[in-house]
């Protein structure tokens, strides 16, 4: 083992010898430059950390080095009852707190067999759906700041501070609400909350339309994303990729309609796909998306169905507040589930649910216990990082800039 | 060899997304005024939409109902009596692992909770603290519940450990609330 650290080994296997080349008469010599980009960069979104290896202006090479925002958390989660893992893996992927959260009860749901009220699955489309419009807004809002339109960010964060006002309403808070729980959600909706999504909901078509109008056939936009950077649909699969950079190249896989979980079968929407699959068609696909959305949002608020929002079985979910005054039995259901949490039979299970920047999986393995043996995730945001080079390379480094920012990674949930 | 890629169909739920103009040649002079003017309309068409922002110090947010702020530790209204017994349910709840509690007996000359015993010690570290609402979920005797203050900052890491005469007692200022409907 020699003492140099991993970095310094991966930062010294980029060759620096100079190249020289023929051009015409003259012998010009170049020499590659290794820059070191990040990771307290504002382009990056986040800690990412980039070393990038130009000739001249031509990227030739990219290393996304990753690890600065490593929060231990699946570890964390071997440590917690089932039901204290909620608010700890809401926290990895910072801006798709409800999918983190939906990824962890599915799986837990599967391997306890709880059935989850209709109810609950409805509320939970419609918690779902407004993350992914919150986290596509703000991809939108950053995206564009890094391509130089300033006041798309401050329409893309008035819409997103219309969500979080929606989120304190239901959840309570407006980040990692915990409002997801084993079995359903923690609590029903309060009075006037559907009126007020139907009001985002009326608004919000709108909204997309201005950003349109702003963006879309913007000279400089396209200048910036229309044919840069594309990346083939077979190269996307090999590398793992899913969600909307999957999408953008053509291939329609999205896992509301190809697996349907938490009652998506019931909603009438449609896949926004693109054609070629380089940036501008990333970009077209997520704001499209964002309009698919508010249709589900609106079904799920017109079907959503009377009954239970939290499964009755008293060994998962907590009992009613009132029966505590009341019922010794309830108590003690109270004090079990409080102290030492439900056990969960042992066995593996996979649960994979599309979220903003595509497979989100959750993987894990109970021992019969009530605290999981394994918790692990599998963050779209890392598997599509590997994308990053074979996108860029042979691209400017502006381009590099609008990939990345077209990429939409969310380091907290690279990192985990 | 490299396979040739299987695409799963969803027949007639895709919709391909509009391409946009190749950038540059004859269109690219139209645009960079046509549509830099549409972007001006639609950025000038806000004006009328009205002040978004707040001014914050001055003027503070409003929180609705089930905002999970600062926690509060309460008493009974009529006797006094403080409400948590330290049957430190909450603290085994925290995900965090943020509260302490140490419970004594009450005795017939120093009577503090309504219970057989009080917490003699409840401490509840702000700092770790991930306003889960886990504590109030849990306590059986809505002793704990959580406030509405958001402004929690401090000058030193010590004095974020709120202690329970802090947590009983009421904030400075309230934060304003939001009414129903709005
Ligand atoms: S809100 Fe959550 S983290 Fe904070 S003290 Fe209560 S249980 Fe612990
Ligand atoms: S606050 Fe409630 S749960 Fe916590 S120790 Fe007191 S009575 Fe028990």
């Amino acid at each position: 083992m020699s003492t140099k650290s991993d970095y310094r080994r991966m930062e010294g296997s980029i060759t620096l010898a100079p190249l020289s080349e023929q051009i015409g008469s003259q012998r010009l010599s170049s020499e590659l430059l290794t820059l070191n980009f990040g990771p307290h960069h504002p382009a990056t979104h986040g800690v990412l950390r980039l070393l990038v290896t130009l000739d001249g202006e031509i990227v030739q090479d990219v290393k996304p080095i990753i690890g600065y925002v490593h929060t231990g958390i699946e570890k964390t989660a071997e440590d917690k009852a089932y039901w204290k893992v909620i608010p700890v893996v809401e926290r990895m992927d910072y801006l798709a707190y409800y999918f983190n959260a939906l990824a962890f009860c599915g799986a837990v749901e599967t391997l306890l067999e709880c059935e989850v009220p209709k109810r609950a699955q409805y509320l939970r489309v419609i918690h779902l759906e407004l993350n992914r419009i919150m986290s596509h807004l703000v991809w939108l809002g950053t995206s564009a700041l890094d391509l130089g339109a300033m006041s798309m960010f401050w329409y893309c964060f008035r819409e997103r501070e219309q969500i979080l006002d929606l989120f304190e309403m239901s959840s309570g808070q407006r980040m990692h609400t915990r409002y997801f729980q084993v079995g359903g959600v923690i609590e029903d909706i309060p009075i006037g909350f559907a009126e007020k999504v139907r009001e985002f909901t009326r608004i919000m078509p709108g909204r997309v339309d201005q950003y349109n109008d702003l963006l879309r056939r913007n000279e400089i936009l396209l200048q910036r994303l229309r044919g840069t950077c594309p990346l083939d649909e077979r190269t996307l699969l090999e590398l793992g990729v899913t969600g909307p950079l999957l999408r953008a190249a053509g291939n329609p896989w999205d896992l509301r309609k190809a697996a349907p979980y938490s009652s998506y079968e019931d909603f009438d929407f449609k896949i926004p796909v693109g054609t070629v699959g380089d940036n501008y068609d990333r970009f077209a696909v997520r704001i499209a998306e964002m309009k698919e959305s508010v249709k589900i949002i609106d079904q799920a608020l017109d079907g959503l169905p009377e009954g239970p929002y939290i499964t009755e079985d008293r060994k998962i979910a907590l009992p009613p507040r009132h029966e505590l005054a009341t019922s010794m039995e309830a108590l003690i259901h109270h004090f079990k589930l409080v102290t030492e949490g439900f056990r969960v039979p042992p066995g593996e299970v996979y649960y994979a649910i599309e979220s903003p920047r595509g497979e989100l999986g959750c993987f894990v393995r109970s021992d019969g216990s009530a605290k999981p043996a394994r918790v692990h995730m599998r963050d779209p945001s890392f598997v599509n990082l590997q994308a990053t080079a074979p996108m860029t390379r042979g691209a400017y480094i502006a381009d590099l800039i609008a990939t990345l920012a077209m990429l939409d990674p969310i380091l907290g949930g690279v990192d985990r | 060899m490299r396979l040739a890629v299987e695409r799963w169909d969803p027949g007639e739920d895709q919709i391909e997304v509009q391409r946009a103009p190749e950038p540059g040649v004859a269109g690219g002079a139209y645009r960079a005024f046509g549509e830099t003017l549409r972007g001006l309309k639609t950025t000038f068409a806000r004006v009328i939409e009205g002040v978004h922002t707040i001014q914050y110090p001055e003027q503070k947010v409003a929180v609705y109902p089930r905002f999970r702020g600062r926690h509060k530790l309460h008493r009974f209204e009529d006797s006094d009596l403080e409400k948590c017994v330290g049957c430190s349910l909450c603290a085994a709840a925290c995900p965090a692992d943020c509260i302490r509690v140490v419970a004594a007996e009450n005795t017939p000359e120093l009577r503090i909770s309504a219970g057989e015993r009080y917490a003699a010690v409840y401490e509840i570290n702000m700092s770790r603290c991930i306003f889960c609402g886990y504590c109030e979920v849990a306590c059986p005797f809505d002793a704990i519940t959580m406030g509405h203050d958001y402004e929690l900052s401090d000058y030193n890491r010590g004095d974020l450990i709120f202690t329970k005469e802090m947590l009983l007692a009421e904030p400075l200022d309230q934060t304003p609330l939001r009414a129903q409907g709005e």
